[in-house]
């Protein structure tokens, strides 16, 4: 029986482990390197496409476009189009997140970071903050409007 | 923000208070015989011996008042029951309190207190205090410890343990137990708390008290340890206490730095400035300590798991080797993967591929250890089903789903995804409730006949309290799961509407594991009364079952 051979048993488990973890390293590092605008990263002065410039603070999210206006809590954003959000605190660490858009990047003071994003439908989606922040750490939350 | 004078009065006061007890207990105590230690070296190695053999000590109070290894692991047994009852209060008010989308039951200041004080309590008072309890219970006879001394330095690191614990349960923080930097120093009741500082001083008495104790496991078990057990033979359990043990020596000392950081910068701010771009630091010097704490709670369940398991099983554990080898590679890779709490702070793309790939890692030893339990359960011929053994396979089953939902964390592009909701809350409550604490409740099952002096448990009131644990956890975790694959984010006093269905559910779960462990309590209260009928005779430790 397969089970009296303990060294082979112990090999086996170890090598199926092993291979199904290599091949999850290996699409997560091909995901990770093809798609480094959609993670978040420092900041690098070379974004894509329209820069929004994010600032978090106790408790609400600002948005500025490019041609100035700030809207607090609401995001518009025009389908097919690139978006490169630029995310800074003015307080504490916040944490944007956009659950259908499966991104999402700390707002850190001192240290912002950015993540691209590229809507793909119309309609109105949801965005939290998700680093707790506060009292009315629950509050900082909006949609997203995608025209 | 600032440290006021008063704050420092505070602190000295306090300081004050807690020696001038102390040394009340320590002179004046009719025990003090007790205290300076019955088991000290000074003791003949008969008189030693024969006090190993007849230490088996029952729950009682009288255990404050000894310093033998066995009644210190008593006072830590018996403080972590009471804070796992505090810290599961916090967690079913927040969970009532969840019920409708906009705060009800509590404000959010209130909430977010009860935030704080379940995860601290549960994490620090529970989880290591349980670690401290079979530690100090298990080790002296699996190792059949020749002489039992430094009674006097455990002593002091549990009441200071006790002493850090109330200063978590009052000081009233809303900082969370990450305690990430701008907002712990914002000592206001919206922001961190007023006294947050006074949790950051309870955690690290706790890891000073954890670090020792660390320090005396390791002593226990490679020069206390009897010389007719070799190192190759020594018990499972034993091994996973070593590999906390280094886990938390190497680990816990950044964390109490950080913290001295963080209080350092209440007075002057240098460390942790966004002037300088170092908010991270605090949170990268968290994490060093804050991922390992995890597998510190998990690995001495693993070893009561490959305790346990063979009782009930009829069989030796499958193999002896692969176990060891798991934990001590649990004990390597759990230190290196602390970046992947941090994958979407901009830590950048080549950080964000180690700690990914390191966390993949971490799985292969955590797979070894439960093919190793499918092996043995596999190989016998007939499994008891008792109260205990429905905790472990409960435990390795909670474990398996936790931990591949952990696979599902350490990916980068996922992580993006469900970081920070509530998948990640369900990810760890399937562990914490089904190992750390499901493991904690089956090895008091069978230990009970030893820890109350012969009495035996009810066994339909355990069967009730298990089935009730198990289906409240998979109620709790399994509707946390699916609401945060839906993007219901963690920390909330409120929430938007379309999440209310997964809320209720898990506040139902969290009902029903707040009544299991109710009907613990009682079974355990009520048995302890009833006259002895059994020997004391102790199953797990009597003999150490190896290959």
């Amino acid at each position: 029986m397969l089970l009296k051979n303990k060294l082979l048993v112990e090999v086996i488990w170890i090598v199926a482990v092993l291979a199904i973890l290599t091949w999850a390293a290996v699409s997560n590092a091909s995901y990770v390197t093809n798609n480094q605008n959609s993670i978040a990263n420092p900041a690098n002065g070379d974004p894509v496409g329209t820069v929004i410039n994010v600032t978090g603070y106790q408790w609400a999210w600002a948005f500025q476009y490019p041609n100035g206006t700030i809207s607090t809590d609401k995001l518009v954003l025009e389908v097919n189009q690139t978006y490169t959000l630029v995310i800074t605190s003015k307080d504490v660490i916040h944490d944007l997140y956009i659950p259908q858009f499966g991104v999402q990047s700390y707002a850190v003071p001192g240290h912002p970071n950015q993540v691209t994003i590229e809507p793909k439908k119309t309609g109105t989606f949801i965005f939290e903050c998700v680093e707790y922040c506060g009292e009315y750490h629950y509050e900082m939350r909006g949609t997203v409007v995608v025209t | 923000m600032g440290f006021s004078f008063e704050l420092m009065v505070f602190g000295s006061t306090i300081a004050a208070l807690i020696t001038m007890a102390f040394l009340l207990y320590y002179f004046t105590a009719d025990y003090k015989r007790n205290l300076l230690g019955e088991s000290a070296s000074s003791l003949t190695k008969e008189q030693s011996n024969l006090l190993l053999t007849k230490m088996r000590r029952e729950i009682s109070f009288s255990a404050f008042f000894m310093d033998d290894s066995k009644s210190i692991g008593v006072r830590y047994l018996i403080t972590s029951i009471v804070l796992f009852f505090i810290g599961g209060l916090a967690g079913i008010g927040m969970r009532i309190s969840l019920w409708f989308p906009n705060p009800s039951f509590l404000t959010p200041i209130q909430y977010n207190i009860l935030l704080t004080a379940h995860g601290n309590i549960m994490l620090y008072g529970f989880a290591i205090g349980m670690i401290l309890a079979f530690g100090y219970y298990l080790l002296p006879s699996a190792n059949k410890i020749e002489k039992d001394t430094l009674g006097v330095v455990k002593s002091i690191m549990f009441w200071l343990f006790l002493i850090g614990s109330l200063f978590i349960i009052f000081s009233k923080s809303t900082a969370t137990w990450y305690f990430y930097y701008p907002l712990v120093d914002q000592l206001t009741e919206a922001g961190g708390g007023t006294y947050s500082f006074a949790t950051l001083i309870g955690v690290t008495l706790i890891l000073l008290a954890v670090t020792v104790s660390s320090v005396i496991f390791l002593k226990m078990v490679f020069l206390d340890r009897s010389k007719s057990i070799p190192l190759s033979k020594i018990s499972m359990f034993s091994w996973s206490i070593v590999s906390t043990a280094v886990l938390v020596l190497t680990s816990a000392p950044v964390s109490m730095i950080a913290n001295g950081y963080l209080i350092y910068d209440l007075i002057n701010p240098i460390f942790f400035q966004a002037a300088n771009g170092q908010v991270l630091g605090y949170a990268i010097m968290f994490w060093f300590w804050g991922h390992p704490l995890v597998y510190i709670a998990i690995l001495p369940a693993f070893g009561l798991i490959y305790e346990m398991l063979p009782k009930y099983a009829g069989v030796p554990i499958y193999s002896y080797r692969a176990g060891v080898f798991s934990l001590l590679l649990l004990m390597i890779f759990s230190a290196v993967v602390w970046g992947h709490h941090l994958f979407n702070s901009g830590l950048g793309t080549i950080w964000d591929l180690l700690f990914s790939t390191t966390s993949f890692l971490v799985v292969i030893p955590s797979a070894m250890s439960v093919f190793n339990w499918i092996a043995t359960l596999w190989s016998a011929k007939s499994i008891k089903l008792t109260v205990p053994m429905l905790f472990v396979l409960n435990g390795i089953v909670d474990f398996v789903i936790g931990g591949i939902l952990g696979v599902y964390l350490a990916d980068v592009g996922l992580n993006a995804f469900i970081h920070g909701t509530y998948a990640v809350t369900s990810h760890f409550h399937w562990i914490f409730i089904g190992l750390t604490a499901g493991i904690g409740f089956g090895a008091i099952y069978i230990l009970f006949p030893t820890l109350t002096g012969g009495r035996t448990y009810n066994v339909p009131m355990a069967k009730v309290h298990f089935y009730l644990n198990s289906v409240g956890t998979i109620m709790m975790s399994g509707f946390w799961l699916v609401g945060g694959f839906a993007g219901m984010p963690r920390r909330v006093a409120g929430y938007f509407g379309i999440f209310q269905t997964y809320q209720d559910a898990a506040a139902v779960g969290g009902v029903i594991l707040g009544i299991g462990f109710l009907i613990f309590l009682i079974n355990f209260a009520y048995s302890a009364y009833l006259p002895a009928k059994v020997d004391v005779r102790n199953p797990i430790e009597d003999e150490v079952q190896v290959t």
